[in-house]
């Protein structure tokens, strides 16, 4: 008896803790989002109160209608689904070619995809950069997608690589023996299988690139990302308008929050799984 | 008869055969290309580029400098060491901070039945937010304005600093403060990672503990924590190579400064490149941090290999 009430007031101690901790962890964000909520002179009042006093929506309502924020957003948006795309079609069909096929150096090439995994980004920030500024490709979506495409793909590829080998070999067999080529058995018959594969190479690329800073803000001086952009505000608004820095806080984790709201367990499997790589 | 037939198979299989060699091609195309043209080229590029004085202009005439270029940024560079520094400092804070915080929340969750869902999403949230945007969150709850949510804390707690502590503009805390802000991102997954480790101990082995009279200290100690080794190997190891990989906050938040508190690896080798258009010295300072990331997996591996193979 005394044993079982112990172990029920252990369980609501750990559940205070749990909570209490849970809170703390959501505070940051909240608090970004109440701050974008607020008139401008309730922010800059002596001690605020922690629920504004009266809500107002005039910080997002500016952010989305001056020119610059929609710009930059069109930018991150289009440079993110490009390279989840290009990123799904190249990890089927090379993952389809390692994980089904056999051929002579399949075993260097896979060795040589999970050596550029190990890499930290850096090192190929400086020649990218050169590259693409002899080819004219800074301040454009491809000078920022195709290198994005190149970090991710071998992620892809690992993921892809092991779901395509799960493939029951009868299964190609038996669709050449009905005369589908091989790329209707790739796109056609194993995409579908695929889907849990596919989803988790999607999170990772799109959660990486959606944030992903460090090539942006050396390759598009001109032209940002929504995270380099976010910089900018930064400096430009010099700690006085931190409405307006909350309203775009919020609206720039907007999408990615949606997808996670709704595919979380992928999320926290396959994010997991990313997020070991360079 | 029957030998046209055999040479027509034959002729078909070669056909096939070079069919399918022209398939495979095609099928690694995409991943030949990005490959070879955006990663094992730039990466070849700049391992050229370490051993060269090179600067801005590639065409530009240069010389051929071997290791030298490595001795002068090892011993003489002063910047070098202030970042090596500072990366030592900010790798240790933030593993303990992270580790010490996944590592207690997970054993916690663990011990909970209901809402386990719901907290692990909590805690696993801030991860898909872009560290520069968080980078600007804690700029705002730190900033040096007397309304900052920390001063207004500090000033509830009676320790309020005239005039206000502004976090990241002050050489003592600005690293820390970085610490903390990276840290409130990657909880999560170490704490996911712990989680799924402590669900694979079966309660049976934490009861027969129990029974023997073990008290949850003991238990933990003994039971849990070794059986748990092999996450915690996952979790100690990225955790001090994703410290290593430190360049959007300082981007963002102090600029590495004030004056060089948070000049790290990364944003070291960066300034290098971008700043003083120095590509040699700037792919030096990034082999070296490859090579640090690479000793740290590498010992890690070591020390907890026997263990590890022990458990299959």
């Amino acid at each position: 008896m005394t044993r079982k009430n112990q172990s029920s007031r252990r369980t609501v101690v750990i559940y205070l803790i749990v909570i209490i901790a849970a809170v703390v962890f959501m505070f940051p964000l909240a608090w970004m989002l109440l701050t974008s909520l607020r008139p401008r002179a309730d922010i800059y009042k002596a001690v605020p109160t922690i629920i504004p006093e009266a809500f107002n929506f005039d910080n997002y309502r500016y952010i989305l209608t001056q020119e610059k924020f929609p710009r930059f957003f069109l930018n991150s948006v289009v440079i993110t689904s490009s390279t989840v795309l290009i990123v799904l079609f190249s990890s089927l069909m090379g993952g389809y070619a390692l994980g089904m096929r056999r051929f002579r150096g399949q075993n260097m090439l896979f060795f040589l995809v999970t050596l550029v995994l190990a890499v930290p980004y850096i090192m190929y920030l400086v020649p990218i950069f050169v590259m693409e500024m002899y080819l004219d490709l800074r301040n454009t979506w491809l000078g920022l997608i195709l290198p994005y495409v190149a970090l991710n793909l071998p992620w892809g590829l690992l993921i892809m690589r092991g779901a395509f080998s799960t493939i029951p070999l009868d299964l190609k067999d038996s669709a050449t023996i009905d005369g589908c080529s091989e790329f209707r058995f790739v796109f056609a018959i194993c995409t579908p299988i695929l889907k849990p594969a596919l989803a988790a190479a999607t999170i990772i690329t799109f959660v990486f690139v959606w944030e992903e800073f460090l090539f942006a803000s050396s390759i598009n001086v001109r032209n940002y990302t929504l995270p380099v952009y976010f910089k900018f505000l930064l400096v430009e608004t010099q700690g006085q308008e931190w409405g307006k820095v909350g309203a775009v806080v919020v609206v720039t984790i907007l999408p990615v929050l949606i997808l996670f709201l709704i595919f979380r367990s992928f999320f926290i499997k396959g994010l997991s799984e990313g997020m070991l790589k360079g | 008869m029957s030998s046209s037939i055999g040479a027509e198979k034959r002729r078909m299989r070669a056909r096939r055969r070079l069919r399918e060699k022209r398939s495979l091609l095609i099928f690694l195309l995409p991943t030949l290309f990005f490959i070879i043209v955006f990663l094992a080229f730039p990466l070849l590029s700049s391992a050229y580029l370490s051993l060269t004085n090179i600067r801005a202009n590639i065409f530009e005439s240069h010389k051929f400098i071997g290791l030298r270029g490595y001795y002068h940024t090892i011993f003489k560079d002063s910047f070098f060491h202030t970042a090596m520094r500072n990366q030592s400092i900010y790798a240790v804070s933030y593993f303990v901070l992270t580790f010490t915080a996944s590592l207690v929340l997970a054993i916690l969750i663990n011990e909970l039945r209901k809402g386990t869902g719901a907290l692990q999403v909590i805690f696993y949230l801030p991860m898909i937010i872009p560290l520069s945007i968080v980078g600007g969150i804690f700029l705002w709850i730190f900033s040096g304005t007397g309304n900052s949510f920390f001063n207004l804390v500090l000033g509830r707690l009676g320790l309020a600093q005239t005039p206000p502590v502004n976090v990241y503009g002050d050489p003592r805390y600005a690293l820390f403060g970085l610490v903390i802000a990276r840290s409130w991102k990657m909880t999560g997954f170490t704490l996911i990672i712990f989680l799924a480790g402590l669900q694979g101990i079966s309660k049976e082995v934490r009861e027969a503990a129990q029974i023997d009279g073990a008290n949850f200290r003991q238990e933990m100690f003994r039971v849990v924590l070794p059986m748990l080794k092999p996450y915690l190997l996952i979790g100690v190891t990225w955790i001090l190579i994703n410290s290593m990989k430190e360049f959007d906050l300082p981007a963002v938040v102090t600029f590495g400064g004030p004056g060089t508190a948070t000049l790290t690896l990364y944003y070291r080798a960066w300034t290098l490149a971008f700043e003083y258009w120095e590509m040699g010295r700037s792919a030096q300072v990034s082999f070296i941090t490859a090579f640090v990331i690479l000793a740290i997996s590498w010992v890690f591996n070591r020390i907890f290999r026997p263990e590890t193979a022990q458990r299959g």
